[in-house]
This record gives structure tokens, C-alpha cells and sequence, in this order.
């Protein structure tokens, strides 16, 4: 290490490895050593708790919903009358109306509850839309269906990705060219095109093949697209490098040993390429999460009148020129959530293995 | 500029002045509101209209498609270019004069005007009409289930081919005269005639889609046509006004074409076009009102949520009569339209003469949630349907919001705008209840009844009668006064009887009569509406 | 040379093919699509029906209409006429390949302009940040890259129009809508310049995140070392070792990337900002459930991403001798 440190190598990860040599690192496990590095990541860890933070608030968004504002996320209260500030307020009042008298009709603006704060005992803290339903529980409840998508997705892409990857990288030969065909398909497609094209086709009637069940509007639906799109952008580097590691002789011996391919898989491969996949995981569910708001705000993702924080874009967008918080919010819980997704994915990458670049489509 | 230039300029200048008065006088005499004293021509219109399906007069049905191509493509009958329940009146079109029609109500006949040209300088011919007739049914037009009862039209329709003939419709070019024979006398017929789907079009044109490119005779002919994005209107050169087709002011109509209302209104209020007539969204009416002339049309239209009788739980009367009684309809018009509509609870919308006020479900919730009780639906699973249509998804939102309050589990299906009307009318899909309206085609209560709720004419595919509503009572009746030519008081006040029958039966939830907003910028005067068509160019000047 | 470009092509038709079969399959299962039933109209006869599921070949068997269809495809892109003999679409009956011609000034104008834009920042920001990285404006710039990798396109877009294009008093930029370059170039680039931004700042902090751990990477490598050792000045050795072969990587991303956006995938951006491209036109017609249209622009996006992809390929064997294409 002869280099003067403002050269090129003050990269955290760099530094934190650099560090390691003069600490005793033998007989410890890789996991210890991650974690070790992970541990003096402050911002990772900060990201960390921010998202486990986001998390838990949507979590709680049905005991917010029930014991503090007393709504539903689909509960419409125009007509109702809310105490704030001891005044009693209608949620959505004004608008025209038929004179009588006239039969003519007299042109007026409406007026939509704004935000109330703490001042209407926890009813309408940010205010209502334009049907008259409570915004921040749609927020919370929003949250938890994006995040339901993008970890939901982001797991089930990752476990198929896999074990594709897996079966293409351990038998070769044509078990290997028909999935980097698949791969290949999916890859060629442009990818938001497919992700709405199957929503929206999906929306109508569901799927009902094959012994799978899914009902119109059922989150299931823009879960599934988004992992299906995703597939081969972790599939495809995942085969490269167990393909690599399948021609490693530690591979070779177990297989001359008779292993079973089940068990050099899971045994031999799988933990070999595990930090890659935790790190491609992290990234993806930030990544899904975007993609999610996408979709929903083209209509193909969630279905109205669920909420989520792309379709809460996409409703605000209609009130923009009143009402801009109710579209800005839901962006802004959006980068936070996947902010914190990414920085903390990038220290996971550091801490893992320095090395390991990942590309993610977005 | 020299001396002679400066002279010609000058008469320019003044000649143009003589005409502005005169144009003011016209104004002053017709009895407008706008002060004329300070109004300039036109000249070019930007105007902002929803997307369209076709500008092909055979073709088009839609409003808005219909909003240009009324003053494109002239029929035989036309409506008068008046403000107000006037602009209902038939009147004489391509025709000289209202047709004579035969004692029985089975035979028409119509004489051309003279002397008639295309906007391409080709005479029009009788003939011109025959085809247009079979042009709709070659090109499997949308529009051609009005004139099956034209003789030989219903044989003509199975096999149509070029070269085919319709007998019930003779012509004579020579004598310019057109004769229509129809198997059995209709009430709506003339109605139908006018029509733009029998807007006559050269013999030459071809069955398959022209957008914009069939030559007219009304004041105006398309050109540029760019779909999904703009086309533009320019001056008829061959366009003659008659006493009921006024001339246009604007020399050029160019019209964009947007789907979303939002943007629409956007385009108007900051200047960057003259005219839209997209519904504005309910948070923006104060902002446009102040920015603009916001003028009201009043149509004939009816909204409404059916309810399928043949599918639980609506085949109970009293879940229907619960929905009904559940919805309020006044809130549900400042949500939906910012109060821009009017609450019904009838089919017929109340510009009618047929029109008698029914107010047979006053909203009382605990009530309604007691029929459902009674009919053992609690808890039924319901799917409401509706199109991606902004407004057509806050009503059936706040509908799906009413079915829970009652005690219904329902959850909402929101279908694409193009196939929303072919999925609820096919048979297979067992819609159970969704939003629908109806705008009227032509005002007669055969356009209400007997195509959205004569049992008779329900077909598995492509129905109208979204309700699936059939009840031998009221069919009968539908059949009858379909005979009817004339809409005398008794024949009104039966309509009135049959439209209380279908509403105890409750097929329907009717919720509003909206009113439709035409926003000008402030720099648009003299406007006027057509109840049917909208915004009338003949009168159209800028302040 | 020429197995490998014959392999690439026989691929990218077995692609193509397989991406359309895909789209079909996917509307064929969609109810409520009979497309005779939506030309017929609000008000049909039966007969019409039959008709024109006669005339448009809709009862024959669904691999008979697919050949039918891609024909189709074949015969509107070599110029044909006629209702019956070139794609079109089922809701408004236009030529799906005049309608894509019709969207490509936009798209390209904006892909182009974009593309340029996130390039160019791209790799100063990455490159700035790997020279001075660990200092305070290696942070700021890796912060802002990393904001925005982590903004959803379609909110960025909304609330830039909202702010910087709808305001009721003096908006300092035009209210969307594509001005074409042949009409006026300055309204044309002035119209653009928000939604350029808008495509161009998440590719912007990608590119930027990909070529600062590249370069920190190649500046550890052995080469580097060696030429230091020959005492090259450090600019030297920066730009004409580290930045080169950094780049490679970066091509291959940009080539992939543009494809996608030129072949239709900037719908957020299109679709927010008025600017009625092809992604724009691919959104809509998704919104119709229209399956000609949609093949259409399927088809024509995929061919962008097919054909790049191999040319990325070709220019890594060609950057780098090491790869051989295969």
C-alpha cells in the first residue's frame, strides 16, 4: 500500500478491506467478515432502519385505519361532516347546483378537506381527495401494497432466476440453451411495454389457467408481471457465474464422487453464488417498487380503487393544480423507500464481496 | 408602400370595415347578448375535442366525431342552428322541403335541392343517398341497424355487395326525386334520416374507411387529417347557405384531439387553445369559470347503473330497489361533476316531452339495508363493472362504496374504454351491475326504450339492454307505440306510463342528467350551442 | 465474421418470432376482445357480425390468423394498400406501420437528445466522482446519482410539468406537445428540454454509479499500476487507460438502454409530457387492448433491442480483443 490515500483507492469498502489486513481474519467465516464490514457502514445501516422503519408504518396502516382514523382505505365520507379546530367542516362540499328558481345552474368550485393535521383527532391528517377518503390512510395503505409488489416480486424473481440459473449452469447443454432462450425472449421484449401489456390484459378477467386462480384486481397480478419481466436480469449474470464455478474442480470432484446434482447444486453452487444473489435481491425490490409506480400509473398495475403509491400518483395527477400535495406525497414515501433500498444494497454489495458489479434495468 | 398600394390598402381597410359592421348589424338583429361592438372575425378556431373513432360519415359514432362531421357532411334532414330546445326541430336539409309521407307512414319521398356540389365540385347526385345507404352496410358501418326497415334492407344486409340493390329505396336523378319504402311504419324514421350515417356520399366511394377524405357538402371539408392527434376544417369553396345551413365565421377550425380531460382544460385556460368540450374536472370549475366562459349544454343524456335481473343477487326486486334508495344522488353529482348535472331517478332524461318526474326511491340507507336483509343477499358477491374513463370510474367507485354500506361485497372491474360496451353486452360475461349512459342519437323515446330496454330486441352478443331487462308488459307496450308517427300528448303520456312500469321493476339506477360544459377563453364571443351538436359556428366571433 | 453474423441473425429472427407468438398468445386469451364484435358497433346486426368475421378472416383458426396477421405486418411495411391486406388496427382501422411512422420524429427526437444528454452526464458524473472519490464532492455527486436511480419517472415527470410548465403566471417552459424540427428547431428543443431531463436522470446516476466503480476498479488493476510505474502522468494514465477501458462496459449498457427507449420505451415520459411518439401510441393501444397495434410496436421495439444488443457485441470484440463474438 504505498500509494498516497487521495489517489484512487478511498472507496469505503476498499478502505474497510484494506483495513482487514492487519487484522486477524483466519478462521473466520465469510458471513463474520461481511457483517464485520457491514457493521462500520453507518449509512447502510442508517438506510437499513429507514426502510425497516417505511416498513412497519404501512405494516400498521390497518391499526392506523381502525383506532385513529376510523376509515377504510376505500371508505368514501364526502357527504360527512368533520370537527376541526372545533368548526364543523364538510369533507367535500360546494360545488354547482340546479337553481330551482331560475333552472338554470349556478357554476361554483368545490372545496376538499385539506390537511387537518392533529387538529380533527387523527381524522384526515393529510387532508381527503377528491371522493372524499382520508388520504393518509391511502398513503399507509398504499405503502404496504408497493411493498407488498416489490418484495413480493423481488423474492419470486429472484427464486425462479435461480433456480433457472441453477439448472441452465449445471446440466449445459440443452437444458442451458433452452433457458438463455427464454432469457433471451424475455430480454428482448421491451420490458415496460410487456409489464402493461400483460397487466392490463390480465385485469379483465383474471388467470384461470393451469390450476392457478387469480381474480381481476387482485394484487397477485402486477406481482407476478414484474417478477416474470425481471427474470433474466438476475438470471442471466447468476448463469454466468455458476457456469464458471460448475468448471471449478471442487464442482468436478463432487460430481465425480457421485454427488447428486441436487445436492452440488444447493451444497456446492448455490452458496457460492448466495452473496450475489442477497445483493441483486436488495436492489430488486428497489427497482420493483419503481416499477410498480410505473405500471400502476398507466392503469395496468394495481386497480383503482386499491391504493398504491403509483396509482395515488397517478389520481393526485388529476388534481394537481389544487391539490399537489396529493400527488407529490406518495413520490416522495417512493424515493425514501427506495433510497434507503439502494444505499443499503450498495453497502450489502460492498461488505459481500467488493467486486461484484450488478446491473439493474430500470 | 407606394401611393397606389396605400389606396387599395385603404379600400381594403374600409371594405373590411363595411363588412364588419354589417356583421355587427347581423348580430344586433339576431338579438345576441355579447355587445358587438367590439367583435373581430374569427378567423382560425383551435379547439380541443376527446378522441374520435372515424371521420368517415358511414362509419363515426361518436359525439364528438359527429361535433365536426355536422358540419362537414349534410343529410337530407337536418336540425336548425338555434340555441335552446328549438335545435331539436327538423328541417330541411340537402332535401327542398320536408318529405311527403304516405298515409300508412310506409312511403317517403324527398326531392333534392338544385344545383347541389361536393366540396370537390362533383354534383350530388339522388343516387349519391342509395349508396350511402348500402355503403353503411358493405363497410358493416356501426350505424346500420337504424335502416333495416328500410324494404329489402334486412335481405340486403345478410349478403351486401356492390352491385346489389336495396328495393326499398328508388331514386331518380334526372328528377333529383328519392322514394323510401319501409316494411313497416316507424315513428323515429325521419329522425333517422337526419341522421349522419345517411349523409350522402359520392357514388365512387369506395366501402372501406376514408377518415377526412370523403368530400362533403356542408360549410366545411376536413383536410390534414393526423389520427389520434389533429385535424383541421377549412371554408367549403363549393358550399352554398340555405336558409337552415348557415355559413361558419371561423375561416379554419383546427382541432386537437386529447383524450385526458385534465389536459384539455389545461390547453384553454392557459391561451393555447380557443375551445374545449371536455368535461372539467370537478376541482378545476372554479378556476375555469374565472378564466374563461364556461357555457352550459344542456342534452339529452341519462347515467345510470344497471342491474343484470338474470344474474343473483339483482334477480331479487328488492336488492334493486335497495341500491336504488341507497344512492345519493345529489353528493354523488358534485363528486362526479362538480354539481354539473342533475339528479334523476327516471330512464328518460327531462328534455323530453315523454318526460314525467319519477320520484319513486327517496334515499333511506337503513331501508335499503333491510331489503337486503330480507332478500338474503348480505354479503353477496358483487362485480361492478365500468370503463377507464375518469368520470365513468369516480361513479362506479362511489356505486362499489354504496353496494358495501348496504351489504354487499363489491369489488370493481375497470375495463378498457374500447371494449367496455361489447364486454357487458355479451351474454357470456354475466355482468351482474355497472355504470352505463346514454346520449341520445336522436330525440325520440324509441331511442331510450325500445334499444336499451325492449325485452325483444335482447341478443347475446353486442346487447344493449345491459340490464338483460324483459317483462312482457312493458314489451308489448314498446311494441305499439313504435308504430305511433306522431308523439301526440296520449302517446307521451303512455311512454310516461311504460318508463313508471320499467322503474317499479327497478332494472335500472338512474343518477343523472348531466349537463355538458363548453369552456371558451375569454377572448370567444357570440357563442351559441346547439342542443344536439354543440358549439354552432355560424354565430362564433372574438371580443 | 460471417457465421458469427449469420448466428446472430437466424437469432434474432428466432426472437422476433418467438416475441410475437408471446403477444398473441397473451390476447388471444383476453375476453370480451372479439374484434368483430367492436367493429360492429355500439348498435350491430347479427349479420354485420358474421360478416366481418367472415371478411377479416376472424373464424378461421387462431395459428391461420396469426400467419394472416404477421402477413399483414409484411405487407404494410413494403408499402401495400388496402383494408384487407396490411395491418391494421382493430379500434380506429389505421395503418398500424403508418401510425408508428408517424410517432418516430418524437420518439427519436427525444431518445436522440436524451441519449446524448444522459451520456454525456453520465460520464463526467462517474468520472469525477471516481477522480475525487472519497472527498465531499464525490459524496454530493454519488448522492445525486444515487437520488436519482431512486425516482419513479412518471412522478419526476408530473411534478416537473406541474411546476416548471403549468403555472397560471409566466411558466418558464412550454406546456408539452412535440414541435417537429422541420417546423421550427428552437421551439423544438426548447419543448423537449424537460422531458430529455426527465428520461436522462436516472440513466444519468446509473451510468454515473456503473463508470465510478468501474474506474475505481480499473485503477487497481495491474496495467495501471505498471503504467504509473512508467511515470505517465496521472491525466495520462486516467484518460487513456483507466477511462478507456472503463467505457467498454458503458457502451454496452447505453447500446442496450437506447434501444430500448428509440424502440418505444419511454412511455412514462411520452405519455406524460403529450408527446405522441411511439411509446406513447404502444400505451395507448395497450389502453384499447388493441392486439394489432400492439404487435406492431412489440415487434418493432424488439427489433431495436435485437439489433443493438448484436451490435454491442460486435463493437466489444471489436474494443476488446480479448472476446472473441460468439
Amino acid at each position: 500500500m504505498a500509494e498516497p490515500a487521495t489517489d484512487f483507492t478511498l472507496d469505503s469498502a476498499a478502505l474497510l478491506a484494506a483495513e482487514e489486513h492487519e487484522v486477524s481474519i483466519v478462521g473466520r467465516s465469510p458471513t463474520y467478515l461481511a457483517w464485520r464490514r457491514l457493521r462500520r457502514n453507518y449509512v447502510a445501516l442508517f438506510s437499513l432502519v429507514v426502510f425497516v422503519l417505511i416498513v412497519a408504518c404501512c405494516a400498521l396502516a390497518p391499526v392506523y385505519a381502525h383506532r385513529i382514523a376510523h376509515t377504510g382505505p376505500n371508505e368514501i365520507h364526502a357527504t360527512e361532516l368533520v370537527r376541526v379546530n372545533g368548526k364543523d367542516r364538510q369533507v367535500v362540499g360546494g360545488g354547482s347546483y340546479l337553481d330551482p328558481k331560475t333552472n338554470q345552474f349556478v357554476v361554483r368550485g368545490i372545496s376538499v378537506l385539506g390537511p387537518t393535521w392533529w387538529h380533527a383527532d387523527g381524522r384526515f391528517v393529510l387532508g381527503s381527495d377528491a371522493l372524499g377518503r382520508d388520504v393518509a390512510v391511502r398513503l399507509l395503505y398504499g405503502g404496504l401494497n408497493s411493498l407488498k409488489i416489490g418484495i413480493g416480486s423481488a423474492l419470486i424473481c429472484s427464486f425462479i432466476a435461480i433456480v433457472l440459473a441453477l439448472i441452465a449452469g449445471y446440466f449445459r447443454g440443452w437444458a442451458d440453451w433452452i433457458i438463455s432462450r427464454f432469457f433471451d425472449l424475455i430480454w428482448a421484449f421491451p420490458v415496460l411495454l410487456l409489464a402493461i401489456a400483460l397487466g392490463s390484459a390480465l385485469q379483465i378477467n383474471g388467470f384461470h389457467h393451469f390450476g392457478i386462480n387469480i381474480k381481476p384486481g387482485s394484487l397477485w397480478i402486477p406481482l407476478l408481471v414484474i417478477s416474470y419481466v425481471l427474470i433474466p436480469y438476475i438470471g442471466r449474470p447468476l448463469r454466468g457465474q455458476i457456469l464458471s464455478l460448475r468448471e471449478k474442480e471442487f464442482v468436478e470432484a463432487a460430481v465425480g464422487q457421485g454427488a447428486s446434482p441436487l445436492r452440488i447444486m444447493f451444497s456446492d453452487l448455490l452458496p457460492n453464488v448466495a452473496s450475489t444473489a442477497l445483493v441483486f435481491f436488495t436492489l430488486i425490490i428497489a427497482n420493483n417498487i419503481l416499477t410498480e409506480a410505473g405500471l400502476s400509473y398507466l392503469g395496468a398495475g394495481v386497480q383503482p380503487p386499491n391504493p398504491s403509491w403509483g396509482t395515488l400518483i397517478a389520481s393526485g395527477q388529476d388534481q394537481i393544480h389544487t391539490a399537489p400535495w396529493l400527488a407529490i406525497i406518495p413520490g416522495i414515501a417512493i424515493v425514501l423507500t427506495v433510497l434507503s433500498m439502494n444505499i443499503f444494497g450498495d453497502g450489502l454489495r460492498d461488505a459481500l464481496d467488493p467486486r461484484a458489479k450488478v446491473r439493474v434495468e430500470h | 408602400m407606394t401611393g397606389k398600394g396605400r389606396w387599395t390598402w385603404l379600400l381594403g381597410v374600409l371594405a373590411m370595415a363595411a363588412g364588419f359592421s354589417m356583421m355587427v348589424a347581423a348580430y344586433g338583429a339576431a338579438g345576441t347578448k355579447h355587445q358587438a361592438a367590439t367583435t373581430k372575425p374569427i378567423g382560425t378556431l383551435r379547439a380541443v375535442i376527446d378522441t374520435i373513432d372515424y371521420l368517415d360519415p358511414q362509419q363515426a359514432y361518436t359525439g364528438q366525431a359527429w361535433w365536426a362531421m355536422w358540419n362537414v357532411y349534410e343529410t337530407l334532414l337536418t336540425y336548425k342552428h338555434v340555441d335552446g330546445p328549438a335545435g331539436y326541430k327538423l328541417v330541411p336539409g340537402l332535401a327542398q322541403s320536408l318529405p311527403t309521407v304516405s298515409r300508412n307512414g310506409k312511403v317517403y319521398k324527398f326531392k333534392l335541392r338544385k344545383g347541389l356540389k361536393y366540396s370537390n365540385g362533383k354534383p350530388v347526385k339522388a343516387s349519391d343517398f342509395k349508396w350511402a345507404i348500402k355503403r353503411g352496410f358493405l363497410a358493416q358501418g356501426q350505424g346500420v341497424g337504424f335502416y333495416t326497415d328500410i324494404a329489402g334492407a334486412e335481405a340486403y344486409s345478410k349478403n351486401p355487395t356492390p352491385g346489389g340493390n336495396i328495393p326499398g329505396i328508388i331514386v331518380n336523378n334526372k328528377t333529383r326525386a328519392i322514394t323510401i319504402k319501409l316494411v313497416s311504419p316507424r315513428g323515429d324514421f325521419l329522425t333517422i334520416l337526419a341522421l349522419l350515417f345517411a349523409a350522402p356520399v359520392p357514388g365512387n366511394t369506395g366501402p372501406e374507411i376514408q377518415n377526412g377524405s370523403i368530400p362533403g357538402t356542408g360549410p366545411y371539408a376536413f383536410s390534414n387529417y393526423d389520427p389520434n392527434r389533429s385535424f383541421t376544417m377549412v371554408r367549403n369553396k363549393f358550399f352554398k347557405r340555405t336558409r337552415f345551413i348557415p355559413r361558419g365565421t371561423p375561416n379554419r377550425i383546427e382541432v386537437s384531439l386529447i383524450g385526458d380531460a385534465d389536459a384539455a382544460t389545461q390547453k384553454v385556460t392557459s391561451g393555447q387553445a380557443d375551445y374545449s368540450n371536455a368535461a372539467i374536472p370537478p376541482d378545476r370549475i372554479a378556476d375555469a369559470k374565472s378564466k374563461g366562459h364556461l357555457v352550459l349544454r344542456q342534452t339529452a343524456n341519462t347515467y345510470y347503473f344497471w342491474m343484470n335481473i338474470r344474474e343473483a343477487p339483482f334477480n331479487k326486486l328488492k336488492v334493486r330497489q335497495a341500491v336504488n334508495m341507497a344512492i345519493d344522488r345529489k353528493a354523488m353529482q358534485t363528486l362526479v361533476w362538480g354539481g354539473l348535472g342533475q339528479a334523476t331517478q327516471n330512464v328518460l332524461p327531462p328534455t323530453y316531452p315523454s318526460y314525467k318526474k319519477l320520484s319513486l326511491y327517496p334515499r333511506n340507507l337503513t331501508k335499503a339495508k333491510q331489503y337486503i336483509n330480507q332478500a338474503g343477499a348480505n354479503g353477496a358477491a358483487v362485480k361492478v363493472w365500468t370503463r377507464n374513463v375518469t368520470d365513468a370510474v369516480t361513479a362506479a367507485t362511489y356505486y362499489t362504496n354504496v353496494l358495501n354500506s348496504i351489504g354487499l361485497n363489491a369489488s370493481l372491474t375497470i375495463l378498457p374504454r374500447a371494449t367496455y360496451y361489447t364486454t357487458i353486452g355479451n351474454v357470456n360475461t354475466h355482468a351482474q351491475t355497472g355504470w352505463a349512459r346514454w346520449l341520445e342519437d336522436y330525440p325520440h323515446p324509441l331511442d331510450w326504450f325500445d334499444v336499451l330496454l325492449n325485452g325483444n330486441r335482447i341478443t347475446d352478443q353486442d346487447n344493449n339492454n345491459y340490464a338483460w331487462y324483459k317483462n312482457k308488459k312493458t314489451d308489448k307496450t314498446i311494441e305499439q307505440l313504435k308504430k305511433q308517427p306522431l308523439l301526440t300528448p296520449a302517446v307521451n303520456a303512455r311512454w310516461a306510463a311504460v318508463e313508471k312500469q320499467i322503474m317499479q321493476q327497478a332494472p335500472w339506477a338512474p343518477w343523472s342528467n348531466r349537463v355538458f360544459p363548453e369552456f371558451f377563453t375569454k377572448q370567444i364571443g357570440c357563442i351559441h350551442i346547439q342542443r344536439l351538436y354543440g358549439i354552432d359556428f355560424a354565430r362564433l366571433c372574438r371580443k | 465474421m460471417a457465421p458469427f453474423v449469420i448466428r446472430r441473425l437466424i437469432g434474432m429472427v428466432a426472437v422476433l418470432f418467438g416475441v410475437s407468438v408471446l403477444v398473441y398468445v397473451v390476447f388471444i386469451l383476453v375476453p370480451g376482445g372479439d374484434p368483430a364484435q367492436r367493429m360492429a358497433g355500439k348498435n350491430p346486426l347479427p349479420a354485420n357480425i358474421l360478416n366481418i368475421r367472415k371478411k377479416w378472416g376472424f373464424d378461421k383458426p387462431f395459428y391461420v390468423q396469426y400467419v394472416r396477421m404477421m402477413q399483414k405486418a409484411g405487407n404494410g411495411l413494403i408499402g401495400k394498400h388496402g383494408e384487407y391486406d396490411i395491418l391494421t388496427s382493430f379500434q380506429n382501422r389505421q395503418n398500424v406501420v403508418h401510425e408508428i411512422k408517424r410517432g418516430i420524429p418524437a420518439t427519436f427526437s427525444l431518445c436522440i437528445g436524451a441519449g446524448f444528454i444522459w451520456l454525456l452526464f453520465g460520464v463526467l458524473v462517474g468520472f469525477f466522482s471516481a477522480v475525487t472519490a472519497g472527498r465531499w464532492s464525490d459524496r454530493l455527486i454519488t448522492t445525486f446519482a444515487l437520488i436519482g436511480v431512486s425516482m419513479p419517472v412518471a412522478w419526476l415527470a408530473v411534478v416537473l410539468r406541474y411546476f416548471l410548465a403549468e403555472q397560471p403566471k409566466k411558466p418558464i417552459f412550454p406546456d408539452g406537445e412535440y414541435v417537429p424540427l422541420t417546423a421550427d428547431p428552437v421551439q423544438w428543443a426548447f419543448h423537449l428540454l424537460l422531458p430529455w431531463f426527465c428520461l436522462s436522470v436516472l440513466f444519468i446516476g446509473f451510468y454515473g454509479r456503473v463508470l465510478r466503480s468501474n474506474m475505481l476498479d480499473a485503477m487497481n488493476e495491474e496495467y495501471v499500476r505498471t503504467a504509473k510505474a512508467k511515470g505517465l502522468t496521472r491525466r495520462r494514465v486516467l484518460l487513456r487507460h483507466v477511462l478507456r477501458n472503463s467505457l467498454i462496459p458503458i457502451v454496452s449498457l447505453f447500446g442496450l438502454d437506447f434501444a430500448a427507449v428509440l424502440g418505444g420505451g419511454a412511455i412514462l415520459t411520452e405519455t406524460v409530457f403529450d408527446l405522441k411518439g411511439v411509446g406513447w401510441y404502444a400505451a395507448q393501444s395497450v389502453g384499447d387492448l388493441d392486439l394489432p397495434p400492439i404487435m406492431g410496436v412489440t415487434l418493432y421495439g424488439s427489433f431495436f433491442i435485437v439489433v443493438f444488443s448484436a451490435l454491442v457485441d460486435f463493437m466489444y470484440a471489436f474494443l476488446d480483443p480479448r472476446i472473441r463474438p460468439t
